[in-house]
């Protein structure tokens, strides 16, 4: 087991050291850059400017610096269009919302559609399966921009439960969370129930489970020992996606719900062009995507006794 | 024995081929049907949208502004709407003692009388606008239709796209295998990783201001959907390949590029169809979701995305602003997705019930 | 084997309710199990064997499966009618049953352990430890090598052969009265084929468990089984003593099973003798013989009725118009 985390450890640096060499380049091939929109600069202050974030050097040796910077110092060097902000003190100060967002919507998400999920296959083809597969329907087809506005429209601006928009804090508590968290987890729900669903299905009509059966173990033994550990692994194995999901579904929940989140910086910096926020956006997103996968298949490893003996 | 229906027993002898039987199963499921209905009108509207009786989706109409949905025409409309702002400040003005808002009812009175005269010398003040219109007096209805073309063809042809590039990157490495498919399976891999959505976003910030931004959005969402189609089509290359019938052509001679396509490919269709049938709304999902952030398509082409998020900013004076195309993508999204499930039941039957 | 008849299946009828048609998978089978007894059901694929020894234990899924007549007489009482609480006490505890493919029908996430632990903690009622023990001695006699270390492991750490000879010492664990094989053997290679069906011969001999064994091959039943039945679409079409079905059978279908098992002791170089055409499906059947297509045999009357039981002595039975006197 151990030699197997460590090596799925090591496979991260590839990964990461691609996803900033893919990206330092693709940035650096696009036409325009930050200083050349709208206004026209003066040529002397812009050569400043450039000279000021080494624009002025060749690409190779600009690379070089950035590596460096990134991943001998973790630093991700200055916001272009913020100025005076480095691209490390902004992620820092968003990122950890958007990560408890994420979060909070990934738990909700795995402990409704489970439950849901298995409900559904256990009374298949009763009211309960027809109720959370249709509302799992609803929750696949429409997107997290309409449920957003449109639960914010019914519970904040008719009801006025809740808040329309904003983030925790000590006057309002901790209500701002729900309307975003909800609409995050609606889609990963809905999914979570029909893989759950599908798979508890499937496990059922699985050799093992006859055995079981005519063993004359109860049925609550047979679904409580026998099914469910099988039938949740592929849930386990969707977590890695769902959780890229739901990062990147938090750009549009923290836009609809004016959530101050690396989402809503991540679009603005893609609006600006503020390259080295871009960049630096993207790694660190990548960094949590990918640790979480990593996490997942230790999960995974540990669930399924065949995968630690590989 | 095609004609021969019955054997000894009197019992049926169907003829089985793949897809009769999976259009009998298709049939059957009444929220597929549905679906594929669905999906079929809105395909038609969509095609026949320039020889439809619409108005001009740009048509700007400042007497029109944030109409109701109605059947009635836009001059009447426009009217009750002005007379109801009247009413509600007359109310406030008479009953409930906020005589400071005396100027602002004269004001509207005055405005009122204007709107009356312009209606009356302006031959569009018949026209009916039944799904209301937005911000600028455009009609919604034709709106949402040019946005549901651009939206759905945004959906076909990156699609399309990612399922060629997928077919195409996954049969060479299930067909090639060694060095090549494990370099191919890890490039795959590495781009499973990474949050696709942000690598399309960083694509669309790279596009210069002015050009035709909804070209580089199919290829730039298909450019990173592929990935998914060519793991599947390699796998199906992979379990085919050493199958009797390809070592049959083989022997005979065919050549690989042949084997794969004349034998390979059929064999794979099944799954193709149901994963671009899903796929397609997944499109159509992440475009908008571009849109939405204003990362999307340019004005003045508008997808459902963009109609939504220009909905969104009045939606508590003018809700239909954003639910009619809300409900017109939802719609559209629901029998994708029935016609999708559907279509995975009736081709690959073992699969049922997965999510 | 004495005369004590612990098990008698009597008319029993199981329906599959499908989109094409009733399936009638088991259509009117009749037997009985003798205490000790070997007794070999044999078929073709999908004649109904496996629905007839899952509707014993009644286990058929439901939908689309229903038991739709007949009875299962175990212990003076029909195992058909017992509530599913009373069923789960003999389940595994005075009937087992050991499936076709050892590869799934052992649970891949739990230990070897857990698995067989369960079992006899719930109908023996003994402790965990005591039941480990026992497990482990069953191990033992089901030939693990070093039981003690193995039972603690997962079963993709055991080869298909292992496994199998796993399922038997769970299936024999609690002592049951009856065991039913599925097709121990079907998905095991040849040389370990051999092994399992000589360790299940020997065991259940000294346990003085009755067996039903399902399989293909008449060859399979021969080295083993006291009594014979075969099957076809459903019906148990003949039925007697091992050495009176190879002396002397009667019914078409029994004759040409035994002509197409390859034998040393004839000539080399015939080529053996197959069946002709089909065996039909069970959608909707119309009551005549099913077997008539095929059969070289076949009269007027097999197409209009199927026939009834006949008993030609010696405790063998057959079901064919040329033994029956058509009315
Ligand atoms: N769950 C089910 N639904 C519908 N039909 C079924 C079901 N289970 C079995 N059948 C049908 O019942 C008939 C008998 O099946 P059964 O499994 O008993 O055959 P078998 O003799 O055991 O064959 P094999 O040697 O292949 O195991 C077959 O025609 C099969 O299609
Ligand atoms: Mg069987």
């Amino acid at each position: 087991m151990m030699k197997f985390i460590i090596r799925r450890l090591l496979s991260l640096i590839p990964t990461m050291f691609i996803i900033i060499t893919l990206s330092f380049f693709l940035i650096h091939i696009a036409p325009g850059g930050p200083f050349s929109g709208e206004k026209k600069l003066p040529p002397h202050v812009l050569a400043n400017i450039l000279k000021k974030y080494h624009m002025d050097e060749p690409l190779g040796a600009q690379y070089l610096r950035y590596l460096n910077d990134v991943i001998l110092h973790f630093d991700l060097g200055p916001s272009y269009r913020y100025e005076d902000q480095s691209v490390n003190g902004l992620i820092s100060a968003t990122m950890p919302r958007s990560i408890f967002l994420g979060f909070v919507s990934l738990l909700l998400s795995v402990a409704l559609g489970g439950a849901a999920g298995i409900i559904s296959a256990l009374r298949q083809n009763k009211w309960q399966d027809y109720l959370s597969m249709s509302v799992a329907v609803i929750g696949i087809s429409v997107p997290l921009f309409v449920i957003g506005p449109v639960i914010q429209l019914i519970f904040a601006m008719q009801l006025h439960w809740l808040p329309v928009t904003g983030w925790i804090n000590s006057r309002a508590g901790w209500v701002t969370l729900i309307m975003p968290a909800v609409t995050l987890a609606f889609p990963y729900f809905a999914y979570i129930a029909r893989l759950s669903r599908g798979s508890v299905l499937e496990v059922l009509r699985s050799d093992y489970i006859r055995t079981a059966r005519a063993k004359g173990l109860k049925e609550s033994v047979v679904i409580g020992k026998h099914v469910l550990k099988g039938a949740m692994l592929p849930v386990v194995s969707y977590l890695g996606p769902a959780f890229a999901g739901i990062i990147t579904g938090s750009i549009v929940v923290e836009t609809v719900f004016q959530i101050p989140g690396v989402g809503r910086i991540f679009v603005q910096s893609a609006l600006n062009r503020d390259y080295t926020l871009i960049m630096g956006d993207i790694i660190t997103y990548s960094a949590v995507l990918v640790f979480a996968n990593f996490l997942v298949d230790v999960i995974y490893g540990f669930l399924d006794p065949r995968i630690a003996y590989k | 024995m095609a004609t021969n229906a019955v054997n000894e027993f009197n019992q049926q002898v169907k003829p089985v081929s793949l897809w009769a039987d999976a259009w009998k199963r298709l049939r059957k499921n009444r929220m597929s049907l549905f679906g594929l209905w669905v999906v079929g009108i809105y395909f038609l509207v969509a095609l026949a949208a320039p020889i439809l009786p619409l108005y001009d989706y740009t048509e700007q109409n400042l007497n029109h502004v944030n109409l109701p949905p109605s059947l009635k025409p836009a001059g009447v409309v426009a009217v009750a709407q002005e007379q109801k702002a009247i009413d509600q400040i007359t109310d406030l003005v008479k009953n409930q003692g906020r005589a400071d808002l005396q100027p602002n009812l004269d004001q509207k009175i005055a405005e009122m009388a204007q709107l009356q005269a312009s209606l009356a010398a302006d031959p569009t003040s018949n026209n009916v606008y039944i799904f209301g219109t937005d911000y600028l007096g455009r009609d919604m209805l034709s709106r949402v239709i040019y946005g549901g073309r651009i939206s759905m063809m945004i959906g076909l042809v990156g699609t399309i796209t990612a399922v060629l590039v997928g077919i195409i990157i996954g049969a060479i490495a299930g067909y090639a295998g060694g060095r090549l498919d494990n370099f191919l399976m890890r490039f795959v891999d590495i781009m499973y990783g990474l949050p696709y959505m942000l690598i399309v976003i960083i694509l669309m910030s790279m596009v210069p201001q002015g050009t035709n931004s909804t070209v580089v959005l199919f290829v730039a969402i298909a450019l990173v959907s592929w990935l998914t189609i060519a793991r599947v089509v390699r796998g199906q290359i992979i379990s085919l390949k050493n199958s009797e019938f390809v070592e049959a052509a083989r022997s005979m001679g065919a050549g690989t590029g042949r084997i794969i396509f004349r034998h390979l490919l059929p064999n794979t269709l099944g799954v193709i169809i149901i994963f671009s049938t899903l796929q397609m709304p997944s499109f159509i999902m992440n475009e908008s979701f571009l849109s939405f952030l204003g990362l999307g398509v340019s004005a003045p082409a508008a997808s459902w995305g963009t109609l939504v998020s220009e909905g969104v900013q009045g939606m508590e004076l003018y809700p239909w602003r954003l639910l009619v195309p809300a409900i017109a993508m939802t719609l559209f999204l629901f029998a994708m997705n029935f016609l999708g499930d559907g279509l995975r039941d009736a081709l690959d039957p073992q699969s049922k019930n997965r999510a | 084997m004495t005369e004590e008849i612990i098990l008698q299946v009597q008319d029993l009828k199981t329906y599959f309710h499908t989109d094409e048609g009733i399936v009638k998978a088991v259509d009117g089978v009749t037997f009985d199990l003798h205490k000790g007894e070997t007794l070999g059901i044999v078929g073709e694929s999908g004649s109904g064997k496996s629905v007839t020894n899952l509707s014993i234990i009644n286990m058929i899924p439901n939908p689309p499966g229903k038991i739709a007549g007949g009875q299962v007489m175990y212990a003076g009482k029909d195992l058909v009618k017992l509530t599913i609480n009373e069923l789960r006490s003999i389940r595994g505890n005075k009937i087992s049953m050991i499936f076709q493919d050892p590869m799934t029908s052992l649970n891949p996430y739990l230990r070897i352990s857990t698995q067989m632990i369960e079992t006899i903690v719930l109908h023996q009622k003994l402790d965990k430890k005591t039941a480990k023990a026992k497990a482990i001695d069953m191990l033992k006699l089901a030939g693990i090598p070093a039981p003690e270390k193995r039972i603690d492991q997962y079963p993709h750490q055991f080869s298909g052969g292992m496994r199998q000879r796993v399922m038997i010492a769970m299936g024999l664990s609690c002592n049951p009265e009856i065991l039913i094989a599925d097709e121990p053997t079907s998905a095991l290679d040849v040389t370990i084929q051999a092994q399992i069906l000589d360790l299940i011969k020997d065991l259940t001999a000294r346990l003085g468990t009755a067996v039903i064994l399902i399989t293909h091959s008449l060859g399979v039943v021969a080295g083993m089984c006291d009594t014979i039945c075969v099957m076809y679409a459903g019906r148990i079409v003949e039925r007697g003593p091992t050495t009176e079905i190879f002396d002397k059978p009667k019914h078409p279908y029994t004759q040409g099973l035994i002509k197409s098992v390859p034998r040393l002791d004839k000539t080399s170089g015939d080529r053996l003798y197959s069946i002709r055409g089909q065996p039909p499906n069970v959608i909707d059947l119309p009551d005549c013989c099913p077997f008539y297509p095929r059969c070289d045999k076949a009269m007027d009357v097999c197409k209009r009725k199927y026939p009834l039981s006949k008993d030609v002595g010696n405790g063998h039975a057959v079901s064919c118009w040329l033994y029956t006197e058509a009315k």
